[in-house]
């Protein structure tokens, strides 16, 4: 069978563009409304999936950031609860002029007047207050007076003196006057 | 020369002409690839289960996982709080500027021809503590203004030692108008107000910057 036999009539020539006509309709068919839609889909949910990675390494990292924080904080919580057990319940006025006045008088110094001056709400400490107090020491040897202090600020450890002020008596040159700000952290 | 006659030379060619019928040649073509893009697009929709499957499980987990990151998140803060509050206590509580040693190293200095007769200090700052001091004082000697002098470099190589930035500068250096007895002879005397000022801990580190990778 030799194909130069054959003759191209106009009934083949019809026949053959629609054949042709047929392979364009299904190329269109096949790539607008089934492959294309499909791989847009595939693209979308790959992206999804591509969006969805960094949320979840992210989740995973905030709980592991958590679970590091929470193996430090009973430290902190250790030395707030320290901190908490030194602060007296009730008025800091009610305690901590007493307090002052029983250690300086263990020091041997009697005549200690403790007066509360400001107080302010501390912002890197919630929870707590520092309140300024003026302590007045109208009579003390010096050498026995810079002993108390070392113990207090040794004992006290919420304590901080501010200000100092040693002053000569004119009445007796042994004897100081001592006037000092003292800082005291106590809860809110 | 014998003659052939082929009786079925229409049927003959009729049959040929229906095998190279070019509409049924071109349906078996478009047949064959129809198939083709069938299997390649199931082949597709296969791929895309697997995806789906894929996201699935990833959108399983992402809902399991960020409750739990919800959460954590809100303990974190409430975790943040409490290590700052006790990292803030420890500091303060370590950071306090201790005045006893202070006043031990004052009083080392002071040599007998001098006597204080007032202090006063206070301390500013909160991580940095930088102290103000003024000391008042009466020196006697052959000459009380050296006497002063040399408490005041005292004063200013013994603070060194242990604090920074430490600057002393007389305030008021003036002749006494009293002569006073040292060692049983009379001394002229010299009244003298020091101010002293340092830094008793240091600045916290600024953060280092970030590392910039060199550019190829």
């Amino acid at each position: 069978m030799k194909l130069g036999d054959f003759k191209f009539g106009k009934a083949e020539i019809q026949k053959l563009v629609l054949g042709s006509l047929m392979l364009v309709g299904l190329v269109y068919v096949y790539f607008n409304i089934l492959l294309g839609p499909l791989t847009q889909r595939q693209a979308g949910v790959r992206q999804n999936i591509v969006d969805l990675d960094p949320k979840i390494a992210a989740a995973h990292a905030q709980v592991k950031k958590t679970a590091t924080l929470e193996a430090a904080a009973p430290k902190a919580q250790q030395t707030l609860a320290q901190v908490s057990a030194m602060i007296p319940d009730g008025s800091p006025v009610a305690w901590f002029p007493t307090r002052l006045g029983d250690f300086f008088k263990k020091q041997g110094m009697d005549k200690a007047a403790t007066r509360m001056s400001t107080e302010l709400a501390d912002k890197n400490l919630p929870g707590y207050r520092r309140i300024s107090w003026s302590v007045d020491l109208p009579r003390v040897d010096f050498i026995p007076f810079a002993a108390a202090i070392a113990q207090l600020e040794n004992e006290e450890p919420l304590v901080e003196i501010a200000t100092m002020m040693i002053d000569t008596t004119r009445e007796d040159v042994d004897a100081q006057h001592i006037l000092m700000t003292v800082n005291n952290l106590v809860k809110q | 020369m014998a003659l052939r006659l082929n009786l079925n030379h229409e049927i003959l060619q009729a049959e040929r002409a229906r095998k190279r019928d070019p509409l049924k040649l071109s349906m078996i073509g478009v047949g064959a690839i129809a198939a083709c893009f069938a299997a390649y697009y199931f082949f597709q929709l296969a791929k895309m289960r697997v995806i789906y499957q894929e996201f699935a499980q990833k959108q399983a987990e992402f809902e399991t996982v960020e409750p739990k990151a919800i959460a954590a998140k809100a303990r974190e803060e409430e975790l943040s709080v409490t290590i700052r509050a006790g990292d803030n206590m420890v500091q303060r509580i370590e950071g306090r500027f201790y005045w006893a040693p202070m006043i031990e190293q004052l009083v080392n200095a002071v040599p007998p021809e001098a006597q204080l007769t007032k202090m006063t200090g206070d301390v500013l700052g909160e991580t940095s503590k930088k102290c103000r001091l003024t000391i008042d004082g009466l020196s006697s000697g052959t000459d009380p203004r050296k006497v002063a002098e040399d408490l005041r470099t005292s004063i200013a190589e013994s603070f060194a030692k242990k604090y920074k930035d430490v600057t002393t500068n007389f305030r008021s250096l003036e002749d006494g108008v009293e002569t006073v007895q040292l060692n049983g002879v009379a001394r002229p005397t010299a009244t003298f107000a020091i101010n002293i000022e340092f830094q008793s801990s240091e600045e916290p580190a600024p953060a280092a910057p970030a590392r910039i990778p060199k550019q190829k």
